[in-house]
């Protein structure tokens, strides 16, 4: 059972004000990406540019390493979201639903590991890493987050808080529990997927402070390290900090605008009707 | 739950000693679902939380041979009144940030959950600040807090309200951080409270409706149970997050004013890395680890104690 | 170091460590055989600086053949590149060179890994500024070799100082002088203050207080390392602090980095503000009509300080640090140096560079820069002690202290001289 929409709904009015409010960061990267450098460079900054300086766009991707680092970035993002997707449903079901000994201990063990905070494990991981010698790879760069205790306990809650019924039937039905996972609970978790490609597409694609220590070579960069080329010692070129920031940000928003497709609500085509 | 699907004809009781006898051989399965994800989770935390635990207990800088002295940093933390107040800031900064967030995502979730024109610019949008990195979300800051040419203090100064020292101010320093943090934490909670809303049976609410509940009964009665467990989840979350905010602190305030904005893991950071005292910071480290796991536990006990089984 | 099982564990550890550089270069032996030493540089530079080290390095590998330079930035700019070398170090596996933060060079030192550069570089720093050498020495050995010499000067621009009918700054003025100055180019109706300073408790806000210690009779610590050797003149100079901030003429930048407070002064927002030669390029890029004068004093005797950072060698085996001592060598040779100069913004090392036509002619076209090159005859840098760090942490407490006006001069200084002699008194 669908509301229609409405052509106009009185929560217009609150909803427009809020995303405007929310969106400023946004629109302040978008005006401050087509001034001058002399124009960002002063303070206070102008808030309407004199006109539209594209200089900082050229800059950013007429970098010759631009596009390398732009690609290094979407490949650790894309398989971090993969093995996350699909170890973190794995894992989370099992917790969820299958009683086996010890698993309230190895959950429990699982978040504990985020207790430590990153700022002393870089050291250590940085040495495993350096064993294992992928120091300058984008290896390095993969495995940590390829699945984290976040992904496997978000699944775990949502898989808890679906009822039952259907898996209860399959089950009787003799399906084995990987079968039921994909073909039942899985469609249902549409949201929940969608949140954990969401998120951890995000960790990844912005994080600073491990490609930072782990990565050396300026052809491997992520698309976050490439931009702070862009900040010297005593000078900063606003213009393409502004610029890359805004071409850092603007697929992720495309692509969560694009993954809305997935947050309806599903059980409305459970069966569970008579 | 049973009333509302009513299509099932076959008896409860054989229905679980049916599943009594299947799950029997589960263990195998179940290890098998989850040893990819504990492989790599505990094998890459096993060496790190170990070497964090013998630095805690060396004089070590890093670069040079280290030295073993026992409890002596643990000792020296507790006198440290440096780090007395990090921890004070930092749970001053918890206190506030989780609950406001975990609340404002879910009243801002539940206003985004609706089919209406534009509803996904608006979720869109609102998701912003959370994607905006911290540097670039830390100049916009800056200019508009900037005591002398900050927007800010002009609007105050058009209300007739004395002009603020924000990040200058000692004072306001940590409360203006918690402000800035709940502008992108919330985008989070709104994100994992609508997917949630999703898995809202539809029956549910329809029954309830039905049975006389208004919209706040609905929320009540119907939407915060089902929701429990990702708030739970939010919570958790939220709260590891605030106690280890460290990026926002190191982009705008650098643990000042005057240190009113050093919290644990910018002491931490700054023990190991500006003071070359790294067996200190990671005694800092464990107290807080040490703290965190004791809360975790009493709260777990108390749970079991009011419910009377585990957590669900 | 009196017990054996301390010095056999020490023993130990240092075996492990050579082991572990060891296994970090296992490539050195290979390239001894092939001819050709690789050295792993991490310049840590942006922009034009980038550009004129890559450049360098493109030669330098063409002329010496048996020696490969890579630099690749080292992934970070020079700001994160401590914590960064720090954590190589500890995982042993770390640059040949990288370029080290004079002030943090001490630090670094702790490092049994940092190479001993005096049999290579002693003689040839004769020649250099006192500045450039003593950033590089610590405990009378040579541990580095200079990168980038800057020095402080006052920049002010010449609209305000006519629009407020004022004389222009000269050399030999006094504090007294640049306080009144300040004063009268503040006009905070419109938003205009006569000079900044940053607010934020860094290394920054505590560098430009040095000159005035030191002319003052006053320096970081005594001659024999145990107190603080501001204590007494300290006062003094925070009192200088306090009148501006009671005057209302001084801008305090609340941001790190520093990089608001010269933003203030692009703006034309700010009648003077003490900066570096790196800052010309931006002033001239805003259009600005400005000068360039030294510091004021308290004595009329001319004192600044130069803040000069260092391409640090570390040792991944005798054949690296060789060819590493090599080429930091080469780039120190007025030639090279000269060229860096130019493109990469730096003073030159040397009275030779400075002397070179090339040279001339730039400061020549550039409004003001022979005032920070001649500023450095009388520049004085930051003792090179492991226990800096903290000191400067402390007084940069006590300067945002009273820049908020949070506390008098007497009672934020009393706080950092207590503080501070309480981290000399540990034993180093």
């Amino acid at each position: 059972m669908k509301t229609k929409s409405l052509p106009f709904s009185p929560w217009h009015l609150v909803l427009a004000p809020l995303a405007i409010l929310f969106a400023l960061p946004l629109l302040w990267l978008l005006v401050s990406s087509v001034m001058s450098n002399a124009e960002i460079n002063r303070f206070p900054p102008a808030l309407i540019p004199a006109g539209i300086n594209l200089d900082g766009y050229r800059f950013v991707l007429g970098n010759a390493l631009f596009p390398r680092w732009f690609v290094n970035s979407l490949i650790v993002s894309s398989v971090a979201v993969t093995a996350n997707l699909v170890l973190g449903s794995l894992g989370g079901y099992a917790f969820a639903r299958m009683r086996f000994a010890g698993s309230k201990l190895l959950l429990g063990l699982m978040l504990a590991t985020m207790v430590i905070p990153f700022q002393l494990t870089m050291i250590p991981t940085f040495l495993v890493m350096k064993e294992l010698g992928l120091i300058d790879t984008l290896g390095a760069l993969i495995i940590p987050s390829l699945v984290t205790p976040f992904s496997v306990f978000l699944f775990r809650q949502f898989f808890v808080s679906l009822p039952r019924e259907l898996e209860e039937a399959a089950w009787l039905d003799g399906c084995g529990r990987l079968r039921i996972l994909i073909s039942v609970v899985l469609p249902l978790a549409r949201p929940a997927l969608s949140t954990v490609a969401v998120l951890t597409f995000l960790s990844t694609w912005n994080d600073l402070t491990w490609p930072l220590i782990a990565i050396n070579h300026d052809t491997n960069y992520t698309l976050q390290l490439g931009l702070t080329t862009f900040q010297g010692q005593h000078h900063t070129q606003w213009a393409a900090v502004m610029a890359g920031n805004v071409i850092t940000v603007l697929p992720v928003l495309l692509g969560f605008l694009l993954a809305q497709k997935a947050f309806i609500r599903s059980l409305a085509s459970t069966g569970l009707k008579g | 739950m049973a009333s509302v699907v009513g299509t099932f004809t076959l008896d409860p009781r054989a229905r679980k000693a049916a599943a009594k006898r299947r799950t029997r051989g589960e263990g195998a399965t179940a290890w098998a679902f989850v040893s990819p994800s504990v492989l790599i989770i505990l094998g890459l935390s096993v060496i790190p939380v170990l070497w964090s635990l013998l630095l805690s207990f060396q004089a070590n800088d890093l670069v040079s041979p280290s030295r073993w002295v026992g409890l002596a940093n643990y000792k020296a933390l507790a006198a440290d009144p440096a780090f007395a107040s990090a921890v004070q800031h930092t749970l001053v900064y918890t206190a506030l940030y989780v609950p406001l967030s975990v609340v404002g995502g879910l009243a801002i979730a539940l206003m985004l959950d609706r089919p209406i024109r534009l509803i996904s610019l608006y979720r869109t949008l609102v998701f912003v600040p959370f994607v905006v990195s911290a540097a670039a979300q830390g100049v916009l800051f800056s200019f508009v807090l900037d005591p002398e040419f900050g927007a800010a203090n002009s609007v105050l100064h058009a209300l007739g309200l004395p002009a603020q020292g924000f990040f200058s101010d000692p004072g306001q320093a940590l409360y203006l951080l918690v402000a800035i943090s709940l502008w992108s934490g919330t985008g989070f909670c709104v994100i994992v409270y609508l997917a949630a809303l999703q898995g809202v049976p539809d029956e549910l609410v329809e029954a309830a409706r039905i049975d006389g509940a208004g919209r706040a009964g609905v929320l009540r009665h119907v939407v915060l149970p089902t929701l429990t467990p990702v708030t739970i989840f939010l919570v958790l979350f939220q709260t590891i997050n605030a106690l280890q905010v460290f990026d926002l602190v190191f982009v705008t305030t650098k643990g000042g004013p005057l240190g009113s904005t050093t919290v644990i893991v910018y002491f931490i950071w700054e023990k190991a890395f500006k003071s070359f005292t790294a067996g200190y910071s990671a005694a800092a480290a464990y107290a807080l680890a040490i703290a965190l796991l004791v809360a975790g536990l009493a709260l777990q006990l108390y749970q079991r104690r009011r419910t009377g089984k585990a957590l669900r | 170091m009196s017990s054996p099982t301390r010095r056999d564990i020490l023993r130990a550890a240092a075996v492990l460590a050579a082991a572990g550089t060891l296994g970090a270069c296992g490539k050195s032996d290979e390239d001894e055989a092939g001819g050709v030493v690789t050295v792993d540089l991490w310049h840590g530079q942006t922009d034009t600086g980038k550009a004129a080290i890559d450049a360098l390095i493109k030669e330098f590998n063409r002329t010496h053949p048996n020696i490969k330079v890579e630099g690749g930035g080292g992934g970070v700019t020079a700001d994160s590149m401590l914590q960064k070398v720090t954590a190589g170090l500890a995982a042993g596996s770390f640059p040949d060179i990288a370029y080290i933060f004079g002030s943090d060079l001490a630090s670094m030192t702790r490092s049994p890994q940092v190479a001993d550069l005096t049999s290579a570089l002693g003689d040839r720093l004769k020649d250099y500024w006192p500045a450039a050498k003593d950033a590089v020495t610590v405990k009378d050995k040579i541990r580095a070799a200079p990168a980038l010499l800057d020095s402080l000067c006052l920049v002010y621009n010449k609209k305000l100082f006519a629009a407020a009918g004022l004389p222009l700054p000269k050399a030999g003025w006094t504090w007294d002088e640049f306080v009144t100055t300040a004063q009268k180019l503040a006009n905070p109706a419109k938003g205009i203050f006569g000079t900044g300073w940053p607010g934020v408790g860094d290394e920054d806000t505590v560098w430009r207080l040095w000159p005035m210690i030191w002319d003052l009779g006053g320096d970081v610590v005594s001659e024999d390392g145990k107190t603080v050797a501001f204590d007494k003149v300290g006062e003094q100079a925070l009192g200088t602090l306090d009148r501006l901030r009671t005057d209302k003429s001084l801008y305090v930048d609340p941001k790190p980095g520093g990089e608001q407070l010269y933003q203030v002064f692009l703006g034309g927002r700010m009648g003077m503000v003490a900066t570096g030669p790196w800052e010309l390029p931006d002033v001239i890029d805003a259009g600005l009509e400005y000068g360039v004068a030294p510091l004021p004093s308290y004595s009329g005797k001319p004192v600044t300080i130069s803040g000069p950072d260092t391409w640090t060698v570390f040792d991944n085996g005798s054949a690296r640090v060789k060819a590493a001592t090599e080429f930091v060598t080469w780039l120190m040779e007025p030639k090279q140096d000269v060229r860096w100069d130019l493109e990469g913004g730096s003073l030159p090392l040397s009275t030779t560079t400075a002397a070179m036509p090339e040279w001339k002619k730039h400061a020549a076209s550039t409004t003001g820069l022979q005032v920070f090159v001649d500023a450095l005859q009388t520049a004085r840098v930051r003792p090179t002690i492991a226990a800096y760090p903290q000191i400067s942490e402390h007084l940069g407490e006590a300067i945002v202290a009273v820049l908020l006006g949070k506390k008098s001069p007497a009672d934020a200084l009393k706080e950092c001289v207590d503080q501070s002699n309480a981290v000399l008194a540990v034993p180093n």
